[in-house]
């Protein structure tokens, strides 16, 4: 893939990409790696985008597969991150005021408490705007697990951050 | 709390920045000089598959490579003291030399007065059949 094209795929997709991987890794070093890897990927197969139809869901992909298998192969230390969950890097930008500041933080640590299937979904619901069936489509999963596991999900977050939201509300 | 209101609350949230330094180095890592293309690749697969391979437990492949490199260090330093050792010793006084020389002489002297008497010696009866021994006797 010529430069001014992967230019252009950076500039429109890098930030929900890395939004996601940050998400799921917890860590920006890795997300680093895992966002390279993806564009050394694009810029070695020139027709890798050729048939595709939805440009952001296919790279949404290719990093929720490049996330998994970072997972996979660093297997022990991934579960060890996980359980330093809340000291892992916010996928949140800092606010000024404190309150809010302090639900972000909350929202953090209870996002990274999901099981990584939840995560996802949730993330691609809430934050990019998926529907169900594009989430199914994105994650290679059937649309009523797409569903389940963001109600899940977003049960679980609503349990952990309901003292603190009532109270700031 | 109603459902909608905590989810739209959620979607609100601004997301962190991509660092901006990132763009430049990203594409330059995914568009590298045409010089180093073809060395990129081997490189880095090699790494990765180290990676892989010394994953499981990286501090103690580390151990084990530091307790090799030690052990090279040693037996170089020994190597290297070796010679050393042999030219730090001191060639024999003149007065050790003439004593050697003197306990040579008395050796070979004596060893000459040893190959005389063994000369008048007779010598060792040959071993004989048992047979003939009775005989032997009967004769003496």
């Amino acid at each position: 893939m010529r430069g001014p094209e992967l230019e252009r795929l950076y500039d429109e997709h890098a930030q929900p990409l890395y939004a996601f991987l940050l998400n799921l890794t917890r860590d920006e070093a890795d997300t680093r790696d895992l966002l390279q890897e993806i564009f050394i990927k694009l810029a070695r197969d020139e027709q890798l985008l050729a048939a595709v139809r939805d440009e952001r869901a296919f790279l949404i992909r290719l990093a929720h597969n490049a996330a998994i298998d970072l997972v996979r192969r660093r297997g022990t230390r991934e579960r060890t991150r996980e359980n330093f969950a809340a000291e892992s890097a916010s996928p949140f930008a800092p606010a000024s005021d404190l309150d809010e500041n302090t639900f972000r933080n909350e929202l953090a640590t209870a996002l990274a408490e999901l099981p990584a299937e939840q995560r996802a979904v949730v993330h691609l619901k809430l934050w990019e705007g998926l529907t169900f069936e594009e989430i199914a489509a994105v994650l290679e999963i059937p649309p009523n697990t797409a569903a389940s596991r963001y109600r899940y999900g977003l049960d679980k977050l609503r349990g952990r951050l309901r003292p603190l939201y009532e109270e700031i509300k | 709390m109603k459902p909608e209101d905590f989810e739209q609350r959620l979607q609100r949230q601004p997301r962190r920045q991509i660092p901006a330094g990132w763009r430049a180095e990203i594409l330059a890592a995914a568009n590298p000089a045409p010089r180093s293309a073809s060395r990129a690749p081997f490189l880095s697969t090699i790494n990765s598959q180290l990676s892989t391979l010394l994953w499981p437990h990286p501090k103690a492949w580390a151990g084990l490579a530091a307790v090799w490199v030690f052990i090279f260090v040693l037996n170089f330093s020994m190597r290297d003291k070796a010679p050393a050792l042999v030219e730090k010793v001191s060639p024999p006084s003149p007065e050790v030399v003439a004593e050697l020389k003197q306990q040579q002489r008395i050796l070979a002297e004596l060893m000459g007065a040893r190959d005389a008497l063994d000369a008048d010696r007779s010598r060792p009866m040959a071993p004989r059949p048992r047979s003939e021994r009775p005989f032997e006797v009967l004769t003496v």
